[in-house]
């Protein structure tokens, strides 16, 4: 316990015993008598103890300090000496007491001082956690305000992709289908006349004049014969143009932009018709497709999926390799995939395939955005992209997709 | 608050003197034990000073007797004002029952009267001293220098502060008692009713003060 340093101080507290001693036995001398020091309780606390015989006529003086009697002196005198060597301890007494309140009060304001820095210690102690705990946490959110503008980028430049598409297929197929239908509808007009041209022949033929002498130099009856399958075969050209536009059209799904239940079988047919102009000479793309229940998503986002993981595959292989485009339904999931048996991906680069602009083809070919891309909008209907690969014997890009539990 | 000691029959009270460094209040206490009774005061104890500055703090203790028999001592401190010795301000501050506030009247004081004031209220924060219950003064010393602040700014100045302004001149005595009065007179209301100083010890306020003074 602290001891205050304006309590009361006691006799004790002023005058170490052995100083008490000293002082009593020079006091003794001078005096030439003996004298003790007592405390407020009457106990010696230095010089002749009490009952000693020389000690029979006592004065007894006061010892004060500061108004307060703290103490007694008793000697059997005389008179003037003791109130003399009274006065002396009060003056030693008086000593004692500055150095006691100062020693005290010096000893409270170090502690008082420790205290306050420990406090101080701990207080800078919390706040440097709790600056440490701050930054961990701007970093964090650093990292987090970077993955979003990430994302956002990505979704920016698929929509600008998208919606650029979409505006080229509106066009394109707008300015084809017109000129198409005409000339499909003067195909087949055509192809009509060269009935009339064979009834023609016949008529030649039974005249037997001249006309049919130049018939038979020119072989008109082989002519027409041709003619009609060249007629034939631009009428089938001109359908498949027909056929590609509208594919074209259903893949930009230019006019819809929101989820519609889709047979993800039918994107992967007008994905392939599509796809299949950018195919090496010879290779093939084998599809092989099992029922599969309607799923929910926009049509033109999955498209861009298939599309993408399609084209990854057609530059992978060599003239005369195979894609395999295969679609089935398992436990509560739709699995699609894309098998090719081309170069492969190696494995520095397989695990970088999904990271924003990674790219092995040339500048100016790939964004390398593709399969980013692809795996958002994946993950945006709570599905999984997955790329297995070895180098030389090909890649396999799998989609699956839950469908919604019911 | 006070300390009643059974054994002594004594009711002792802490007076301290605080304020900012060279405001008098070493000044304010000479004088005030030139005008007590001799034989109701101590001497005055002067711990260390250096160039007029308090290292430790003075003391001036001061006794007498209620009718009663009743024991009252004053103990009178001042702090240390210089800001470097501040935590020995806070510690002899600790524990008072009353407080003068002695602040330096000349203008160009008026910043460190702000500081020190403020440093006082903190440490009484600190030390668990109720500021707002306690008897206290402020008392505006060197009255008698040029260019001080005048009564009406003080008292605009301090008004917010709650405390009763008192105007000093220590270094001839002037106001020195007024102050000390107004600080008793605090002191006895906060006690009487629970000692019972008028009707069990026969001390009225204006007797409390008059015998404290010894007159």
């Amino acid at each position: 316990m602290l001891k205050q340093f304006d309590r009361d101080l006691s006799l004790t507290d002023l005058l170490a015993v052995s100083e008490a001693r000293l002082l009593v036995a020079v006091l003794a001398e001078l005096l030439g008598a003996p004298l003790r020091i007592l405390d407020l309780d009457d106990r010696t606390i230095a010089g002749v103890a009490d009952g000693a015989d020389d000690m029979a006529a006592l004065i007894t003086v006061p010892l004060t300090l500061q108004l307060n009697t703290v103490g007694f002196l008793q000697s059997p005198g005389p008179l003037p000496q003791v109130l003399a060597a009274a006065k002396l301890i009060d003056q030693v007494l008086r000593a004692g007491a500055r150095y006691c309140m100062s020693a005290d009060l010096h000893l409270e304001t170090v502690r008082s001082d420790h205290q306050r820095l420990q406090d101080e210690h701990r207080a800078l102690l919390a706040s440097e956690t709790r600056l440490r705990e701050l930054s961990d946490g701007l970093d964090q959110r650093v990292n987090e305000q970077v993955r979003t503008i990430e994302n956002s980028q990505r979704s920016l430049y698929q929509a600008e992709k998208l919606a650029s598409v979409g505006q080229l297929a509106a066009g394109v197929a707008h300015e084809i289908n017109n000129p198409l239908g005409f000339i499909r509808s003067n195909l087949n007009t055509a192809r009509g006349y060269t009935k009339t041209l064979v009834a023609l022949g016949a008529l030649v033929k039974s005249d037997r004049g001249q006309a049919w002498v130049f018939w038979q130099a020119q072989d008109l009856t082989e002519v027409l014969v041709d003619f009609d399958e060249l007629l034939a075969e631009n009428i089938d050209g001109a359908e498949r143009v027909s056929k590609i536009v509208s594919d074209l059209m259903v893949f930009a799904s230019v006019d819809n932009d929101d989820t519609e239940l889709l047979d993800l079988n039918e994107n992967l047919r007008v994905v392939c018709n599509i796809a299949q102009g950018q195919a090496p000479a010879d290779a093939r793309i084998v599809v092989d497709l099992a029922l599969l229940p309607l799923f929910e998503c926009h049509a033109n986002r999955i498209n861009q999926v298939f599309l993408n993981l399609l084209l990854n595959a057609l530059h992978a292989v060599q003239p005369g390799g195979e894609v395999q485009i295969t679609s089935k339904f398992v436990g509560n999931e739709i699995l699609i995939a894309f098998k090719d048996n081309g170069c492969g991906i190696p494995a520095d680069n397989l695990s970088r395939i999904f990271d924003p602009f990674f790219t092995t083809r040339p500048v100016g070919a790939g964004t390398g955005l593709g399969l980013t891309v692809s795996r958002d909008i994946v993950r945006s209907y709570g599905g999984l992209l997955d790329v297995q690969s070895e180098p030389g014997v090909g890649t396999t890009a799998i989609i699956r997709l839950a469908l919604p539990k019911a | 608050m006070a300390e009643y000691d059974q054994a002594k029959r004594e009711l002792c009270f802490k007076l301290v003197y605080d304020g900012p460094a060279l405001s008098g209040k070493t000044t304010n206490l000479i004088e005030l034990c030139a005008l007590i009774a001799a034989d109701q005061r101590g001497e005055i104890m002067s711990l260390e000073t250096s160039n007029d500055h308090t290292l430790f703090f003075d003391l001036l203790p001061v006794r007498f007797s209620a009718p009663s028999g009743l024991n009252i001592c004053l103990k009178l401190f001042t702090v240390p004002g210089d800001s470097t010795l501040d935590s020995t301000r806070k510690a002899v501050l600790s524990r008072a029952d009353g407080v003068v506030f002695v602040a330096d009247s000349q203008r160009n004081r008026t910043t460190s009267n702000d500081q020190s004031f403020e440093s006082l209220v903190n440490h009484a924060g600190k030390t668990g001293m109720a500021l707002e219950s306690m008897a206290k003064v402020v008392q505006f010393n060197k009255r008698d220098l040029p260019d001080v602040m005048s009564e009406k700014d003080m008292h605009t100045h301090w008004q917010a502060s709650g405390w009763p302004l008192t105007f000093a001149s220590a270094v001839d005595g002037t106001g020195v008692l007024e102050t000390f009065t107004a600080l008793v007179e605090q002191i006895y209301r906060q006690v009487d009713r629970r000692y019972s100083m008028s009707s069990k010890h026969g001390v009225s306020e204006r007797s409390f003060v008059g015998a404290a003074l010894g007159i």
